[in-house]
């Protein structure tokens, strides 16, 4: 059932995307391997989030394939990519919870969809999910609109959680936060990814998330990937915008 | 894949109990994990020890479970000697095991009968004083309008008395048509039998022109218009653009309630003559196709049976109609909550409140003015 642990979760493999009349991704290679968490870095506009939805297989690219727990979900039929979605937890930038479910129907959605659980157990993960993703009790009864953004995000991170994935995606998750609930989100973070053995790709523009709590980065430039390796040797890389990029952040202390 | 289902072995020794976990404890096998949990109670005034030598794999599901169910037999979690889990799967049940404290009580799915009436009551109550304040709030409205007709938004109005009216004259024209047709037709049958041929003009016209029509075209406006508004005002209220035309110093009913109130009330009478015609043409059409009574004869007798004053009552009523259909549709629109369903629910809620308050109306004036020729 496993594949062997050496194995790469995610392998991206000469991906091309076409979007407008431009091309948006020119040939795009990375792996990643079990349980390494990943940042995906470039500047607005590069294509993050799209080839996050590639990898989620809600966007077909227009050359090139992805392969996820080693099967290339761009031939996969719809009811194959379901299983294999299943696998994999998304949060969203967002959120995107449902917005007229209470917090606890939303995390027991995804549950109620793809296992039988009877109620009695569902509603017992459901609540260690949520204390789980850092919530307190008292929200879980609550609907998503009477929630602070990083609330939000930890309520749609308990969702991502819902069915014991191996691979989660985020998409900018401190975005929007305050510097200390991002900080704390962060840490949350690296704590369910070390503990639950989870692997990470997200999109994100944070930096003191990329200096606390990345494995490694991947950096996506005009179209292409200029770096992949771990932060501290990617801010030394000598590459125009890299450099730009990382002295954006040491000018304003 | 059979020896991967998880069990569960215990040995009580003098030392204390030895728990031997084995296979996935995971959350596809979460129900035989219950059970098996269930099935061997664990006594809480030893020494527990919890070996995972056998065990394949276990996930914080299967941890949740392990940790809830022991300490429901009274077990003191620190106190559970771990042996041979690696080392992810101590992280694992250290964190889950912590998160999962005491604290946590569960939580009840039932729900009382009394403070769900009480709920219900309070709801409905606060709605209806709601219904009143949005009135008096378009009375305010209109007052200041009246005073400083500059007020009013002109090019707004005539936005929604575009689409209010000319739009829908295609749809009105031909329901009433078709109703025209089917009426006479109908008829047609029923007055052969008894030679009174003729007299089928006068059934038709005052059907059309009393009723048929003005309650038709409210109809369809309601549901057409109506659910229109109150998606337009609930969109803009879950986008935050009403409170952004607050902010601006403008007052969202003037802005967004009367330009559409009055092209609705100007729309529909207008909207309903077309109707008429429309309805007596299909009439007359049938009546010479059927009963040989030529077009001429159709409307001289017509002018003779319906007086303008019929037609009229017909679309005196009409401006009443659209009152109450935009009052109904606005108001829902402002009370939408922000959240996906809620525009979906509102709106079915405006097609109906409006139709049962158009039919309504329609009858209190059956029963005010009886007499079928004024």
């Amino acid at each position: 059932m496993n594949p062997a642990p050496n194995d790469p979760v995610l392998e991206v493999k000469g991906l091309h995307t076409h979007l407008g009349d431009q091309w948006l991704h020119r040939g795009l290679d990375f792996s990643i391997g079990r349980g390494e968490v990943v940042a995906l870095i470039g500047g607005s506009g590069t294509g993050k989030s799209v080839l996050l939805r590639e990898c989620i297989g809600l966007v077909r690219p227009s050359q090139g394939h992805v392969r996820l727990f080693g099967k290339n979900i761009c031939d996969l039929s719809h009811s194959h990519l379901n299983q294999v979605r299943s696998r994999f937890g998304v949060l969203f930038q967002e959120g995107a919870l449902f917005s007229s479910l209470s917090v606890a129907e939303n995390v027991a959605a995804p549950l109620i969809e793809h296992t039988s659980l009877p109620a009695r157990l569902r509603d017992e993960v459901v609540a260690m999910k949520i204390r789980l993703a850092g919530l307190p009790m008292e929200a879980a009864d609550k609907r998503p609109s009477e929630l602070s953004g990083g609330m939000k995000k930890r309520a749609a991170l308990a969702r991502a959680l819902a069915l014991e994935p191996e691979l989660l995606f985020l998409d900018e998750p401190t975005s929007g936060l305050d510097p200390i609930s991002a900080r704390e989100f962060d840490h949350l973070l690296r704590v369910l990814c070390d503990s639950l053995g989870l692997t990470a790709l997200m999109a994100t523009h944070d930096l003191d998330t990329l200096w606390g709590m990345v494995d490694r980065v991947i950096v996506l430039h005009g179209g292409r990937v200029i770096a992949d390796g771990p932060v501290d040797v990617v801010a030394e890389l000598d590459h125009e915008w890299i450099r730009k990029y990382f002295s954006a952040h040491s000018g304003k202390r | 894949m059979s020896d991967h289902r998880p069990s569960l072995e215990r040995t009580l020794t003098a030392a204390g109990c030895v728990l031997k976990l084995r296979g996935r404890w995971c959350i596809e096998h979460l129900e035989q994990i219950d059970r098996l949990l269930a099935e061997t109670p664990t006594p809480h005034d030893c020494h527990v020890c919890v070996d995972a030598g056998k065990l394949v794999d276990i996930d914080s599901t299967g941890v949740m479970l392990l940790v809830n169910r022991l300490r429901a037999q009274g077990v003191v979690w620190p106190h559970v000697e771990l042996v041979a889990f690696n080392e992810h799967q101590l992280t694992l049940i250290h964190l889950v095991a912590n998160r999962l404290d005491a604290r946590a009580r569960p939580r009840s799915r039932r729900r009382a009968l009394l403070p769900l009436l009480g709920r219900k009551a309070t709801q409905w109550a606060t709605g209806l004083v709601g219904h009143f304040a949005f009135f008096g709030h378009i009375v305010e409205g209109f007052y200041e309008v009246i005073r400083r007709p500059r007020l009013l938004r002109l090019r707004e109005c005539t936005a929604q008395l575009e689409a209010v009216g000319p739009n829908a004259l295609p749809i009105v024209g031909l329901m009433t048509l078709l109703i025209g047709v089917v009426f006479a037709f109908l008829l047609s049958v029923q007055v052969r039998k008894f030679g009174a041929n003729i007299f089928i003009v006068d059934g038709v016209t005052i059907a059309i022109a009393r009723e048929l029509a003005p309650l038709l075209t409210a109809v369809l406006v309601a549901g057409r218009s109506g659910a229109a508004f109150t998606a337009q005002i609930g969109a803009m209220r879950v986008t935050e653009e009403i409170d952004a035309i607050t902010t601006l110093g403008l007052s969202p009913v003037q802005v967004l309630v009367l330009p559409r109130l009055l092209a609705i009330i100007v729309a529909l009478p207008l909207l309903t003559f077309v109707g008429d015609v429309m309805g007596v043409l299909g009439a007359a059409w049938v009546a010479n196709a059927q009963l040989d009574i030529t077009y001429y004869t159709f409307f001289e007798r017509m002018k003779s049976v319906s007086p303008i004053n019929m037609v009229l009552f017909g679309l005196y009523k009409t401006p009443v109609f659209a009152a109450a259909i935009a009052l109904i549709a606005c108001r829902n629109g402002f009370v939408v909550s922000r959240d996906a369903r809620s525009v979906g629910e509102y709106t079915t809620r405006t097609v109906v409140q409006s139709i049962v308050a158009v039919i309504l109306i329609d009858s209190a004036f059956a029963i005010a003015f009886p007499e079928i020729t004024q």
